[in-house]
């Protein structure tokens, strides 16, 4: 593939976005970035990415935080900012890539290589998967499930206009628990190969109109 | 009774809307401000005066807002005028010193002075913290200090948080020293007809035992680490040039000159006669008139949403003042205390401190301004006395916290941002414990000294 390519994947928790996202990275030849970016951050800034893992993904909590005139005394708004740059460069450096929730859909917006899903899934499948994933009890399994997920919306709200999970946002919402993480990889993977030809196919036509 | 009532609802409304964010903060004091003048002055009290008072512009025509002629007075209540033009020509002066590449020249010069070794960068940085936020808004200080911190310490090898965290404390702490150095301590003074000298020789005096102690227990605890780590330091020829710092010579000599004008205006304000607000005006014209290439930029950067904020605040305030409501507080704390005034001072100085680690210091002090007098007049209580004791109050306790004072959220946001994230936990392990350090040092040298 000659052109830029980002796929951006949001996700509930326990739906398989994750391996969903890893999986076309993979088929794709892509590099994937979820919470490696931390450390990819740490690497090349020499930086210690345990501190900087602590606040991944985490909201801005609304009564211990405080914001002055553009500055924010939030490490975790801090640290979605570090990532928020990082991917940008990489994007702007014309580098392809997979990326796993950390708003990348509204980050990367500007980029027209950019495609955007986001995975959900049904309660039981997702709280079984989870149930699995962690060893838990049905009740601890549902609480995870609906903290991390009140997280992640949270964390999406504070730093985008679009709500997540806003169907409007994205280019597909695909519900994991109809197809498996397979069979929605399958989806994915020719919904990405068709929006390609097709622009493909307008990027040639635009280049034999001009004089 | 019902002005009363809604006062207080619009200023806990005020409040709760500041601590939620949902609106940019001078939006909420001026809705709030105006809801205050049309429910509480018009249609509850009927009354124009208050709505005239409240306003205060008549205090810009009196000479005495200009020039007190060696003779102190004191604000009138309401929108506290000499406060926002004092805060508006200081951002022009900052502003016009930043330009020029004064606070970051200063930085390295320093740490060139101790030939690029983490402890001793530690210690003078936490001392020139103090120093300029004597003079210079602390946020502004944090800001160049703490960014300098960051690029030194990844030169030397070390972790930026121990040190920017001292930094802040320290420049909390110098702010409380004078009348400049902190927004509470510009209201206190205004209101109170303060000079610049009595804040030196009071607070100043307590910012200064209380510095010493906070350089002895940040250097014990953070000494080990930084020594360490200073042992893998880059090479000499890599260390970034003071010189280059400067983006033009004589707008940085002209600039530095200003400071020094502002500096010598406001040591000799009790003498000279002027007040606060004609300085303000003063280092701001010559200000623009120096740097007049940029004069339409400085004037662009000033931060008017902070202007905005306080003007609006300054009517919140008036609102429960004028409905007696902060009577009621003083008559509460009165009661209390039993008249015991030692007793008096304890509270007010724990309270502040206390509630400056939560919330913001500046809508805080100027609640409580007319709480002390109304305590004074009440109990007999020696007004100046409260007034350091709020003061310190206010100034120290937002050290406890990370969003306790400005600095404070400007200081943590630089470091977070070059990857050094400090959360609460790392935050109050070291800062908290020296708050209530400072807290206490200050009780005692109240008590010692006005007792």
């Amino acid at each position: 593939m000659n052109q830029q390519l980002i796929v951006s994947v949001g996700r509930e928790f326990g739906s398989g976005g994750h391996e969903i996202a890893a999986c076309l990275a993979d088929r794709l030849n892509l590099k994937l970035y979820d919470h490696n970016l931390l450390d990819e951050i740490a690497h090349e800034q020499e930086l210690d990415s345990a501190v900087l893992h602590r606040y991944d993904e985490k909201p801005r909590r609304l009564f211990l935080s405080r914001n002055e005139n553009g500055y924010s005394s939030s490490a975790e708004v801090s640290v979605a900012c570090l990532q928020f740059e990082y991917l940008k460069r990489k994007a702007e450096d014309g580098e392809s890539f997979v990326v796993v929730g950390r708003c990348a859909e509204t980050v990367l917006q500007q980029f027209p290589g950019l495609v955007s899903f986001f995975i959900v899934g049904d309660p039981e499948i997702k709280c079984a998967r989870i149930r699995n994933l962690y060893h838990l009890t049905e009740k601890e399994a549902l609480h995870k499930m609906q903290r991390h997920d009140q997280y992640r919306k949270k964390y999406h709200n504070y730093f985008c206009a679009d709500r997540w999970g806003d169907s409007r946002t994205y280019d597909l919402c695909v519900n994991s628990s109809r197809l498996g993480i397979e069979g929605t990889a399958d989806l994915l993977e020719t919904y990405i190969r068709n929006k390609r030809k097709i622009q493909g196919t307008a990027d040639t036509a635009s280049r034999e109109e001009l004089p | 009774m019902i002005s009363q009532i809604l006062a207080v609802v619009i200023f806990l409304a005020m409040f709760a809307l500041i601590i939620s964010e949902k609106l940019e903060r001078h939006y909420i004091t001026l809705g709030c401000g105006a809801l205050m003048l049309i429910l509480v002055f018009g249609f509850c009290m009927k009354s124009m005066d208050a709505v005239i008072n409240t306003l205060s512009i008549h205090s810009l025509f009196q000479p005495g807002f200009w020039y007190t002629g060696n003779a102190a007075s004191e604000g009138s209540t309401g929108i506290n005028w000499e406060t926002i033009l004092f805060i508006a020509g200081m951002m022009i002066m900052v502003e016009g010193l930043g330009k020029a590449g004064f606070f970051r020249w200063l930085c390295l010069q320093l740490a060139g002075m101790v030939h690029y070794r983490p402890v001793p960068i530690f210690l003078t940085f936490m001392i020139m913290s103090a120093f300029l936020s004597m003079f210079i808004d602390s946020i502004t200080v944090i800001l160049f200090l703490s960014a300098v911190t960051v690029e030194l310490c990844h030169l030397l090898h070390c972790n930026p948080v121990p040190m920017i965290l001292s930094e802040i404390f320290c420049a909390n702490l110098g702010g409380s020293a004078t009348m400049c150095g902190d927004p509470p301590n510009i209201i206190i003074g205004t209101s109170l007809g303060l000079t610049f000298g009595d804040f030196l020789s009071n607070t100043g005096v307590m910012a200064g035992v209380s510095l010493i102690v906070t350089v002895v227990y940040f250097y014990l605890c953070f000494h080990k680490e930084l020594a360490a780590s200073g042992k893998t330091a880059t090479s000499a020829e890599h260390y970034p040039d003071p010189a280059e710092a400067i983006t033009d010579r004589k707008e940085f000599l002209s600039s530095t000159a200003v400071f020094a004008i502002a500096v010598i205006l406001l040591v000799t304000h009790a003498i000279t006669g002027l007040t606060v607000s004609s300085i303000g005006v003063l280092i701001a014209v010559l200000t623009l008139l120096i740097q007049h290439r940029h004069a339409k930029e400085l004037l662009r950067k000033v931060d008017y949403k902070t202007l905005l904020f306080f003007i609006g605040l300054f009517v919140v305030v008036s609102g429960l003042e004028q409905t007696g409501v902060l009577k009621i507080i003083a008559s509460f704390i009165s009661k209390a205390s039993g008249s015991n005034t030692m007793l008096m001072a304890a509270i007010i100085l724990w309270i502040s401190a206390v509630a400056s680690a939560f919330i913001d210091n500046i809508p805080f002090a100027a609640t409580m301004l007319p709480v002390i007098k109304s305590l004074s007049a009440v109990q007999g209580a020696d007004l100046s006395m409260l007034a350091w004791t709020l003061s310190m109050g206010t100034d120290i306790g937002g050290s406890a916290t990370p969003i306790g004072a400005s600095a404070n959220v400007v200081g943590i946001s630089v470091s977070s941002r070059e990857g050094h994230p400090i959360g609460w936990g790392a935050y109050c392990k070291y800062s908290a414990p020296a708050t209530i350090l400072v807290v206490a040092i200050s009780m005692i040298c109240i008590y010692i000294r006005y007792f």
